[in-house]
């Protein structure tokens, strides 16, 4: 049986050669991703250089939620966005067929043959920015705060992730599931801002439904000792949990498409 | 004891019913309605260690299908399946490992890599002891002479290399039972040659268990003793292809050639189908009639020059048969 220590370091390797027989390509995707999130941050800071405040949150802590939510969801999207977004493919031509016949955790193999090192320029500039946000924003550290800061981090990147797993494996029972994708998307958009912006009704929806909020908002008014709308000083363990518990629905979820597979036809 | 056993399996899909039209369209997003398609139907069989079984039918028979519940990708709806004494789906992993499997219609190869990289990616996932590894690789490389682009990207190979690179890597792990959908198609006359003979070598040497599903009855011919055919999903025949005819009802041909005309001729043990004046073509009734039986009623007052019995080929005999079922709406 494979030896997952080993099976995963040689799928990378795999993918990483397949994608560097592209280099020009690869280069100019980190390049863009690195230049459109620049200029949509720049805007942002802009606009509140203009304004003041957004919701109670001045600049720096908004760069720090805005690299938050870009850090978190470059550490859950390599391992599960263009590898879960193909999956309407992979039922369609077939090829999930050739991967259940592997013995290997389907999960696995599709994971780790796609990490999808494009998100490299994310994650520099999210890096970039977190540092100097960091440098700006008021909060006191300690081993345990700093700790707490990780596992959010973690948490959040976990809740990217099991959310992308399950719609991808919707696409083994329905086919089709990339339309799932635009929903995420459009909350991922909303989840960028401080959450108490929005009506109560939104604000319910992703604390819930539409989880979104854990990734940024809630984890960092959390360290930065802000109100929480509905949460209030559960906000910290929320965002703790908030993770394990979408990989939990998420496995579920997998399992369950996983044994009700039909496959496109054919 | 059997290597993998069927019984009474069935496999249905459910399918949303389309409806004709824009509004049709639009009705059926609002009212769902279903029909059930019964991709498999019923089929049991059982295959020894060491058989090569070739698995039959027309498009939509449900080969696929059964060959997909048979590797652990699908979960029959009803009955069992059972491969090395395993319900393949409950135990998917512990049955891929000891399982090869070759889609002829989609690729295991990694595209941009070489060859090699994808059979040493296998090596990991299939946790194969190093010097085994060397060992079959030797040697698949050399019986399907891949030596000279096992080191060139997947993508710049023909559709023949590709086939022959995807059965070899099937097998670097030594698997108990291959199995192959479709592993011809699509290959010119040469490489299905080099696929068949290698395929039959394989079967007979290592005594690797071999079903395979095909369109192709040369296949069937020459890499499989025994036949599994199946239509509508439902098992139509198992047995050795020579008895297929018998089966199907197909019978044999038989040309009597007189010097002159003797004129209209009647028998009990052969029907006359072609009248050509000297030449007369007629169907024998029965297996059991034999050219003895036919001249023995036929008599002597008559100037026979030759005679000539043919056995329809196999393909004729399936092409006969689905094209009466298609006729008729049901099997001759």
């Amino acid at each position: 049986m494979a030896r997952l220590h080993i099976v995963i370091p040689a799928l990378v390797h795999a993918f990483i050669k397949s994608k560097t027989e592209y280099p020009g390509a690869m280069v100019l995707g980190w390049l863009s991703q690195f230049a459109a999130y620049g200029s949509m941050y720049t805007t942002i800071s802009l606009i509140l250089a203009r304004f003041g405040t957004l919701g109670g949150w001045v600049w720096p802590e908004i760069a720090l939620l805005l690299s938050f939510h870009l850090l978190a969801y470059s550490l859950g999207a390599s391992l599960s966005f263009v590898q879960f977004r193909e999956m309407e493919e992979k039922v369609r031509m077939g090829t999930m067929d050739a991967i259940l016949v592997k013995p290997i955790s389907p999960w696995t193999y599709i994971v780790f043959s796609g990490l999808n090192i494009g998100y490299a320029g994310h994650i520099i500039l999210a890096i970039g920015l977190m540092v100097w946000a960091l440098s700006q924003v008021e909060v006191t550290w300690t081993i345990q705060s700093a700790l707490m800061f990780l596992c959010y981090l973690v948490s959040a990147a976990m809740i990217v992730a099991a959310i992308m797993t399950m719609i991808g494996a919707t696409a083994l029972v329905w086919v089709k599931s990339n339309h799932l994708f635009s929903i995420f998307f459009g909350f991922w958009e909303l989840a960028r801002y401080p959450l108490n912006i929005f009506p109560l009704p939104l604000q319910i929806l992703m604390l819930t439904f539409a989880p979104l909020a854990f990734m940024a908002y809630v984890p960092v008014a959390a360290t930065l000792g802000k109100p929480v709308p509905l949460l209030g000083d559960w906000a910290g363990l929320a965002s703790l949990l908030a993770g394990p518990l979408a990989v939990l629905l998420g496995t579920l979820h997998w399992r369950h498409c996983i044994r009700n597979y039909q496959g496109a036809g054919g | 004891m059997a290597i993998i056993s069927a019984s009474s399996v069935e496999k249905v899909f459910r399918q949303p019913k389309r409806q004709a039209g824009f509004g049709g369209a639009i009705r059926s997003l609002f009212s769902r309605e279903f029909t059930e398609i019964r991709a498999v139907d019923g089929i049991s069989f059982a295959i020894e260690p060491g058989e090569a079984v070739g698995y039959l039918g027309p498009n939509g028979a449900g080969k696929s299908t059964m060959i997909k519940m048979m590797t652990g990708i699908l979960v029959p709806s009803s009955g069992t399946v059972e491969v090395l004494g395993r319900e393949p789906h409950s135990h998917r992993i512990t049955n891929a490992a000891e399982i090869g499997v070759v889609f002829g219609q989609r690729s295991q190869l990694w595209w941009d890599l070489p060859v090699r990289d994808s059979f040493e990616l296998n090596r990991h996932i299939y946790d194969i002891p190093a010097p085994r590894f060397a060992d079959n690789l030797a040697r698949l490389t050399a019986m399907l002479d891949m030596a000279f682009y096992i080191d060139r990207p997947v993508r710049q190979l023909s559709l023949g290399q590709r086939m022959r690179a995807e059965i070899a890597m099937a097998l670097l792990h030594d698997p108990k039972i291959l199995f192959l959908d479709e592993p011809t198609i699509g290959l010119d006359v040469v490489a299905k040659d080099t696929v068949r003979k290698f395929l039959a070598e394989v079967n007979r040497e290592r005594g690797t268990t071999i079903i395979l599903t095909t369109h192709d009855l040369v296949d069937i011919e020459e890499i499989c003793p025994r036949l599994i055919m199946v239509d509508d999903g439902k098992l139509l025949f198992d047995g050795e292809l020579k008895h297929l005819r018998t089966a199907l009802g197909s019978r044999r041909r038989l040309k009597l050639e007189f010097g002159t005309d003797p004129g209209p001729i009647t028998l009990k043990t052969a029907a006359l189908v072609t009248d050509e004046g000297a030449a007369k073509h007629f169907l024998l009734e029965s297996e059991q009639t034999s050219i003895l039986d036919v001249l023995t009623e036929l008599g002597s007052g008559h100037d026979l020059k030759d005679v000539k019995l043919e056995e329809p080929d196999i393909e004729e005999v399936i092409r006969t048969f689905y094209r009466n079922k298609a006729q008729t709406g049901a099997a001759p």
